[in-house]
This record gives C-alpha cells, structure tokens and sequence, in this order.
C-alpha cells in the first residue's frame, strides 16, 4: 500500500495513493495505520479521494484502526466519493467515522479536538 | 400492418444493468420496456412483428413468446449463432437486421414501421403512415425538437418546408449541428428500401443507409408529431423514466398494484404492517414482497416483489430489483439494485459480492453466512442503529 503524509500541525493526512483497498490490501493497511498510532500520531485524517473502490475487509480494517486508536486518538475521513462514499452510507458506517468532503474541514475538525 | 423492433444491441450505456437483461427488457415499475411497446403497436393496429435479437437473446424469447399473450404474432431474428453450447451475438446492425429478415421470407411486403425496442412512445403511427404515404416517401423519420445542447447524442436531420430530408449528421458538435430536430429511431419504410441495404453484412440505419438514400435522391421524409418519447438508452434515463412513471408521468402508462394509501400502490400477499413502518409515496411494493416493523421507505421508490426490507431498515428513492434483502442496519440512498449490483443514478457502481456486502444488501433467497469481518461491521452498525 503506497501512502502520502503530510502533517498539518498536530494533525497526520495520510493520502491513500491505491485505487483500491479490499481484502489482499487490507492486513497491510492496517499495519501501516497502527504504525502512525505508534510513532505517536493521535489525530488523523484519511485522504480516501484516490480510492476507487473499498470491500467489507477494507471497511474492517478501518474500523479496527479506528478501535486500537482508543479514546485519546482520533480518526477522521476526507474526500470519500462516488461508490466509496456510496459504501460507507449504506452499511452506516458514516456514522462510526467523522467523515468529511474536504481535508481541510477534516483537518480543522480535528485541530479543534486534537489533544494537547 | 407489420413492424418490427429493433432489439438486438449490447446496450453498453445502461451496463451493468444490461449484463443481465437486454435493454428492451429493463423493468420499469416491474414490466419490461418492449412489453409496453407491443402494447401501443397493438393498439395501433399492428398485428405481425419482428423482433431481431442477439444480446442476451433469450431473455426477450422467453417472456413474449409468440405473442398470443399480448394480442400480436411476433416472431425473432436471432443474429449469433450457439458456440459449444453458448449463445454468442452478432448482431447485423439495425438496417443489416432488417434486410436479413427481408433475404429470409421477403416478410416485409408493404408499408411498415421499424422502432427501437428501449424506449416508451405513444407515437400516432397512423397520422405518420398518412404523411408517408401522401409524400411517396421511400423513408420516413419520426422526429424531435430538442434543446440545441442536447445534440450531440442524437443523429440530426435537416429538412426542406415540404419535410423532405437534405441532410443528416450523426451525434455533431453542438456548434456544428444544422438544425436541433432529431431522429427518434420510429421509422416508416417501404419495402423499396430494401434496395439501398447489402445483404450478409452489419448496415446501420442512421450513420449508412440514411446517407445513402439521401445521396441517390430517394425520397426521404421526415415529420414532427407531438408525442411521449421515454428513452431508457442509459442509467441516468433510467433513473428519470422510472421516477417519472411512479409519479404517474407517462401517459398510458398504469402503475401496477392497488393505491392504499396516495401514492403507495402495492401488490398482493404483502407482508406489512403499515400502522408499524414508514412509507412515503410514490412508492411501489410488489407483491410477496416483506416490510418489517420500523423500516422506513421513501419515495419515489419501487421496491420490487419477493423482497425482504428487514425491520429499521432505510429505503430512500431507490429501485430494488425481485428478492433484493435489505438488511436492518443498511441505509439506501438513492440507489438502483439490479443484477447483484448498488448502481448510482449515474451509473457509477460496485458489485455487491464483490465488496463483500451481503451483510446489508443480498438476494432474498440468499442464505445467510457472513465471514469474522462482515460480521464485526454487523454488530457494530447495529449498535449505531440502536
């Protein structure tokens, strides 16, 4: 899985730079989002406007990020579109994540709740 | 009078949809397309027609058979051939189509009308047979007005004030267009047109033999009769007929079922309370069809029949295809199911086994077996529904 970061003060963006993210993407997909929880990054924003397509693995493995992330992490969506976002209304899974149509309304939503 | 419908084409534009049926056959408020043609033909006194089909081929035979049911005799000119047990499409081309039947029994032996199986008109046929008979017309072309920047989708024809046609271009640039009167695809001919088709090979009606007939001088006609025209050449389209006969839009066009409530027709051996759900018309609930307590369905939405809306479960502005499960937890919005896929009004789409999602949205009939993932996003999503 190839990803872009970039931090916006406290901020992690993680451009997700694959079309695609089901289920042979999705051990490592996880792995590389527990690695950001683990170099100390507790607020982040997942840039999804690359991606084409997502499965229900794909939809797990984001949901067990966002679980390992516990209280003190946050974990916000930006730029889901078309079948992406499409996937994510319809199993309700827009209502587990923060999700947002811009990276920067993700990011000031999570500045403002970003912990010190 | 004869006819025939053109009904052999891929119908590339309305995928995914046509994977599973041919385009004539796409179900709008449950009944296919053509069926709402043969109904009109028959009403204007047609009698004998053939269909020519290729694509998916059966699909078209098996529901209307020889026609007896809709009060026609019809008859097929399957373009393909069956390879190793499988049936492949070759289709010949509109006009190619055409002639292929003339060549086989010189079937067409006075004026006839040739439409195209995809989309609902209500076409006066005998006011166009007039015109075409009073001009001595080889060809005529029923045609359209449309808005000049909707064009270039169509094939253009420029006519004299007797109506006589002088030129044609197909799909032109908006700039480039010599007049916004299109081509329907509703065609009256002669059978002296079959002089201007080659045998044994694909012709279009549009792009060749117009062209042609237009170059020899024959005399080729075109008229504007106010009528319905409801194309269903592409998902969009789909999207708006359906949403357009639910509201009781199409003229002629009855909806289905019994009206129990305004706008709410549904049909019979429906399991539903309606005192315990939430439906907003215009909906269509077909029959067999079970709505559990609490779900909420919001029109203009059909639900087709043999389907499960399992109770909390949101159904807003969709189309459901036969035995489409919607699952407690799912949230559908805006929405087309057909063929084991969730189609947007756009067309844009995802397979429904191939993202895994069978634990919101499934065949009716499916059984129910989930892996540890769909699982886990089950029991969560059903928390927030909680």
């Amino acid at each position: 899985m190839r990803f872009e970061e970039n931090k916006v003060g406290d901020v992690l963006v993680a451009k997700v730079l694959d079309g695609r993210i089901a289920a042979d993407v999705a051990p490592r997909f996880k792995a590389h989002l527990a690695e950001y929880v683990r170099q100390g990054n507790l607020a982040i924003v997942l840039d999804l406007g690359a991606v084409t397509f997502i499965d229900s693995s794909g939809l797990g493995a984001l949901v067990s990020s966002l679980k390992s992330m516990g209280k003190e992490g946050d974990l916000a969506i930006a730029g889901a579109q078309g079948g992406v976002a499409s996937m994510f209304k319809l199993t309700r899974m827009d209502k587990v994540f923060r999700m947002y149509p811009t990276i920067n309304e993700a990011v000031s939503a999570l500045s403002v709740t970003a912990v010190p | 009078m004869k006819a025939m419908i053109l009904a052999a084409g891929k119908g590339t534009r309305v995928r995914p949809i046509t994977n599973v049926v041919p385009k004539p056959m796409i179900p709008l408020l449950g009944k296919p397309v053509m069926e709402s043609i043969l109904e009109h033909l028959h009403d204007a006194g047609f009698d004998q027609i053939v269909v020519n089909t290729s694509h998916l081929a059966p699909v078209i035979q098996d529901y209307f058979r020889d026609g007896t049911h809709f009060g026609v005799q019809i008859a097929y000119s399957f373009e393909g051939l069956l390879d190793r047990g499988q049936l492949q499409g070759e289709a010949l081309g509109s006009a190619g189509g055409m002639k292929r039947i003339q060549d086989f029994s010189g079937f067409f032996d006075d004026t006839f009308a040739v439409l195209c199986g995809d989309a609902l008109v209500d076409v006066d046929f005998q006011k166009a047979v007039s015109f075409h008979r009073e001009r001595g017309a080889v060809a005529t072309i029923i045609l359209r007005d449309v808005p000049r920047e909707e064009v270039f989708r169509y094939g253009v024809v420029a006519t004299d004030p007797t109506g006589r046609i002088t030129q044609f271009q197909e799909k032109p640039k908006v700039e480039q267009a010599v007049s916004t009167q299109i081509n329907t695809g509703i065609y009256i001919f002669e059978p002296s047109v079959f002089d201007h088709i080659p045998s044994g090979r694909s012709f279009d009606i549009g792009s060749e033999l117009f062209p042609a007939l237009v170059k020899c001088g024959a005399p080729m006609y075109g008229v504007e009769l106010p009528f319905q025209w409801v194309d269903i050449g592409s998902v969009p389209d789909y999207w708006e007929a359906s949403r357009l006969a639910l509201r009781g839009g199409i003229r002629g066009f009855r909806i289905p079922g019994r009206e129990v409530m305004p706008g709410v027709h549904i049909g019979i051996n429906v399991g539903w309370n309606p005192n315990r759900c939430t439906v907003r018309g215009p909906v269509l609930i077909g029959g067999s069809t079970f709505i559990g307590d609490g779900a909420a369905i919001e029109g203009p939405a059909v639900i087709g029949a043999g389907c499960v809306i399992e109770p909390g479960a949101v159904v807003k502005e969709c189309i459901l295809a036969d035995y489409t499960r919607v699952s407690s937890v799912a949230r559908l919005d805006r929405l087309v199911i057909f063929g084991n896929q969730c189609i947007q009004p756009n067309g844009e789409h995802f397979g429904i086994e191939e993202t895994g999602v069978s634990w919101v949205i499934d065949d009716a009939r499916a059984k129910q077996e989930f892996a540890p993932v769909q699982q886990e996003l089950l029991q969560l999503a059903r928390e927030i529904a909680d």
